[in-house]
């Protein structure tokens, strides 16, 4: 094969690898596993977590708070919100529809073996919102969750 | 012609499909809490949390975005996706974006659509569309207050 066409064809596999790679379907939800821990040990670890990256705790809660008496709340599904309130500003001032994506949140599953976290990712949940800048602030946002959601379930 | 017209039809039902559940109204965005939580009782659904993101950034030095977020929820609703698809807590307490802009309120739902197409049939789907509808009548409720 002669200098241009192996150029030529180098290109176009970097092409098509790069297009495959923006064409793979972004996944519903991310998540993790605290496997052999519980629901404290877990939110405790989470908490820790969303601090070394910047963000700050704002609330935590069981999934029927407020809809049924607090004695009847479900004990082993929490909802835990945090912000980080500079990425906020950013992500509202480029389009006010991302306040769907706030605070952010990462829905706690306890199970007999463990804790499910899970998140909504961020850049499933705009794909319809046609704003490339927000689509940048949602990427990075993803990373956030996929570091947090790491680092809270080592 | 005919398949052009057929694809052009398909594509706007997709584009009204997309968009969230929405609704607009001359009023401040104090009345407006006001206003949808009177309306989602209208309908069972509760008041959760109103999550006051315009303050919490003017508190710390940044500019007001004029925007608001209230949940509001159902135990029916939990406890059908608890039996349905665990997945679908994730989107409850169902969310409302309130936006002040002159005057005016926007009140906007999270995209039910991407949620939709990830669970196309099934129980899910059915409870998808029926939160859906529910926020529709709600905010059908809230302008009409």
């Amino acid at each position: 094969m002669s200098f241009p066409s192996r150029f030529f064809f180098l290109l176009a596999v970097l092409l098509w690898a790069g297009l495959a790679r923006t064409m793979e379907p972004e996944p519903m939800i991310l998540s993790a596993i605290a496997a052999g821990r519980n629901m404290d040990q877990t939110i405790a670890a989470l908490t820790q977590a969303v601090v070394n990256h910047n963000y700050t705790f704002v609330r935590q809660q069981a999934i029927d708070s407020r809809l049924v008496p607090y004695a009847r709340e479900v004990r082993s599904v929490r909802l835990f919100y945090f912000c980080n309130f500079a990425k906020m500003d950013r992500a509202l001032r480029l389009d006010p529809r991302a306040a769907q994506l706030m605070p952010c949140r990462i829905t706690l599953v306890e199970t007999p073996t463990g804790v499910d976290l899970m998140a909504v990712n961020p850049v499933w949940a705009t794909q319809n919102i046609d704003n490339p800048p927000l689509h940048e602030e949602c990427r990075e946002l993803k990373r956030d969750y996929l570091a947090i959601l790491e680092e809270a379930t080592l | 012609m005919r398949l052009l017209v057929v694809l052009l039809a398909g594509l706007l039902a997709l584009a009204a499909s997309a968009e969230p559940v929405s609704a607009t109204k001359a009023v401040s965005l104090r009345q407006a809490v006001d206003d949808l939580t009177l309306a989602a009782a209208n309908h069972q659904l509760v008041l959760v949390k109103v999550q006051p993101i315009d303050s919490a950034l003017v508190k710390r030095g940044f500019g007001d975005p004029h925007v608001r977020i209230l949940f509001i929820g159902s135990e029916t609703a939990v406890r059908w996706a608890e039996a349905a698809d665990p997945r679908l807590l994730n989107m409850l307490p169902l969310r409302l974006t309130l936006i002040e802009r002159d005057g005016r309120v926007t009140v906007l739902s999270d995209d039910f659509e991407p949620w939709l197409r990830e669970f196309p049939t099934g129980e899910a789907h059915l409870f998808l569309k029926a939160w859906q509808a529910e926020l529709r009548s709600t905010l059908e409720d809230f302008v009409g207050q």
